[in-house]
């Protein structure tokens, strides 16, 4: 059990941004959003990516030097969140909106999610420029709105997007 | 001018802006001001000077990097435009570049509207595909956002010359805030793209150099020859890795593929990576189309390839030269699903490796092509013209593309024969390369260079006096301290 000075904002890792996309660690993210948020740390949230050490390989190997990488699936983000540490910046990356949800229900703090690509299939339809939502999605986002704000943005610099 | 330039001029900015029907490295020459003024120049007559107008417009680009389909300013169109100004107004060059910068904001607008109209074709594709009627992706990844995309930028070439004719008398009366405004983006560039690289000693790299180059102006072609035997050096390991190609050729997998269909397949996609390209899918449509030979290969019926070649069209997008040994894996493991006659049912997999590996090759793709090589080699070209080395500039920009091409063929033919391992061999050689530990040095001595020639240049052919150049240099590095400041 945490106690009372933890969960209110005690020694715990600073979530600088979560940001959902489809296509996780790629050009945007490495190029514009590490430096610009200088995190020391990316955490993407995946179960299918967790157990496959292909990808983790692949995943940790290319990402900048200094930065560090853990590659979780959401039962142990959880736990990894959780855990006491020195306010360490970190990014964390997702594609399934639902971990959102799962990590507001155990108390992690979150104070900006970022839309960055979520790509189209059959049940999304477009939502804004390279958003594609589904309606069980758009539900699970506007509930989420309440307690933090959703913005979508592809890359810093640009103009975003608030969630209506 | 006459009718015959302005139609060449469309064809320029459509074949240049387009990336497509270059081989994919249209985007790392036609594309880059200084070449695009250039052949916007040869178009007028006086080549020369419009090359020196984009290399300017280039400087003032210098930090451009495109990740995933966003763009910031459309430096072809700046720099054709600036050329334009240059030798039919007879502006400088940091003049014609102040006042074709306002219309690199057109060109965005095209972009954005390209990246979602290309979702049209995605739908009339799907729509002829669920009727049953065997579409060919080749005329909905290509020949018709093409033809859209020709008569756009014609559309928009046509305007924009003709609002800068006839703005001639207004720009020409405003030289002197022209000039003021184009020293203004220069050093700003300058300014941020320091800031951007993060290192001190590339400060006072730039320092020396621009000190050195307003002193005694060192011959630039020296200088390129040297940077060229460091270049060489540093990548002494790595280009042995990449040309020792470990006879891929001679392994063959007894399949039915080809080593010409592999070949063939890699033509399709460097052409036409950027064809299609829309939010909705990206270069999914590309990738499908250079899938659509293979299939041919592996498949009979008409339907079986219609349907596998659909399959590939889900989004995909990466950095399409790093990128390349996804397509090669990829299509060894199409092969073996087709000959141990795995049902469609069951290609998750496929499918699951090609979206987690795109990513991954996107990411460090960008942080290499486009934000180590490109700058530096680009860069070498402009400092060559501003040394009045305009054949000699030309050799950077060519440089440039073979090792483009070379990057991205060897990177498809691994990817087929040594599997997915080639993707994290290839990640290794990009993070161990030393090119990319002493890219800021080496762009920051190049860029001191460049910027102490065109300084050169300016003072030559104004009266002004140093005042006005010191002034506009603090009061653009103020404007960079404060920008950068707020946006963080």
């Amino acid at each position: 059990m945490r106690s009372f000075w933890q969960i209110n904002g005690g020694r715990m890792k600073k979530i600088a941004l979560i940001r959902v996309d489809d296509r996780l660690m790629h050009g945007q993210v490495v190029v514009s959003w590490i430096p610009y948020l200088k995190v020391d740390e990316v955490l993407i949230i995946d179960d299918e990516y967790a157990t496959d050490e292909f990808m983790t390989l692949l995943i940790k190997s290319a990402a900048p030097d200094n930065i560090k990488v853990h590659i979780l699936s959401c039962r142990q983000a959880l736990e990894y969140l959780n855990k006491d540490d020195e306010g360490t910046r970190i990014l964390i990356l997702l594609r399934n909106i639902e971990y959102i949800k799962k990590l507001l229900e155990s108390n992690v703090k979150l104070n900006k999610i970022n839309l960055g690509n979520l790509g189209s299939n059959p049940e999304r339809k477009k939502y804004y420029n390279s958003v594609y939502l589904s309606d069980s999605e758009l539900s699970i986002l506007r509930e989420i709105s309440r307690q933090c704000e959703i913005e979508i943005k592809m890359l810093p610099g640009d103009e975003g997007k608030a969630l209506e | 001018m006459d009718i015959k330039q302005i139609i060449l001029l469309s064809v320029l900015y459509y074949w240049a802006s387009s990336t497509a029907l270059s081989l994919g490295v249209g985007y790392y020459t036609m594309y880059r001001p200084v070449i695009a003024g250039c052949l916007t120049g040869l178009v007028l007559g006086e080549p020369f000077t419009g090359m020196m107008a984009g290399a300017v417009v280039n400087i003032i680009y210098i930090d451009f990097v495109s990740t995933g389909g966003s763009l910031e300013g459309d430096q072809c169109l700046t720099a054709m435009i600036a050329a334009l100004m240059a030798v039919l107004f007879g502006l400088s060059p940091v003049e014609a570049s102040a006042a074709a910068y306002p219309f690199g904001f057109l060109g965005i607008l095209i972009w954005k509207y390209r990246l979602n109209i290309n979702s049209v074709f995605v739908k009339k594709y799907e729509k002829k595909f669920a009727e049953g009627m065997n579409p060919h992706i080749g005329i909905y990844d290509g020949l018709l956002p093409q033809l859209l995309l020709f008569i756009m930028s014609a559309a928009v070439i046509l305007v924009t010359v003709f609002v800068t004719l006839l703005l001639r008398k207004f720009i020409i009366n405003i030289k002197y805030v022209l000039f003021l405004a184009g020293i203004f983006l220069v050093f700003s560039s300058t300014w941020n793209i320091l800031y951007k690289l993060q290192s001190k000693k590339g400060y006072l790299i730039f320092a020396m150099s621009l000190t050195t180059a307003l002193l005694v102006n060192p011959s630039s072609y020296i200088i390129f020859l040297i940077v060229s035997a460091i270049i060489l050096l540093l990548s002494n390991k790595k280009m042995k890795l990449i040309l020792n190609s470990k006879d891929y050729e001679t392994h063959g997998k007894n399949g039915k593929i080809r080593k010409r269909d592999l070949i063939y397949s890699w033509f399709v996609w460097m052409n036409f990576s950027h064809s299609c390209y829309s939010y909705e899918r990206l270069q999914g449509m590309a990738f499908a189309h250079s899938m659509r030979n293979v299939f041919k290969r592996l498949y009979t019926g008409e339907e079986e390839i219609a349907g596998a070649i659909h399959r590939h069209s889900e989004i995909f997008n990466t950095e399409p030269n790093m990128g390349t040994p996804i397509h090669g894996y990829i299509i060894s493991l199409e092969e073996s699903k087709q000959k141990n006659k795995i049902a469609d049912e069951n290609t998750d997999d496929i499918m699951f490796i090609k979206k987690g590996m795109m990513g991954i090759a996107a990411g460090l793709g960008d942080s290499y092509t486009q934000v180590v090589l490109t700058p530096l080699f680009i860069l070498m070209s402009v400092m060559l013209c501003f040394d009045n080395k305009f054949i000699m500039a030309l050799v950077p920009v060519m440089i440039l593309a073979s090792v483009i091409l070379i990057i991205s063929y060897t990177g498809f033919m691994k990817g087929y024969y040594e599997g997915r391992n080639s993707l994290i061999e290839r990640v290794n050689i990009v993070k161990n390369s030393r090119i990319k530990t002493y890219f800021p040095y080496i762009f920051s001595g190049i860029l001191g260079v460049s910027l102490g020639k065109l300084l050169i240049i300016m003072f030559s052919g104004t009266s002004e006096n140093l005042t006005i150049y010191i002034t506009v240099g603090i009061i653009s590095m103020v404007y960079t301290i404060v920008k950068i400041k707020r946006r963080n």
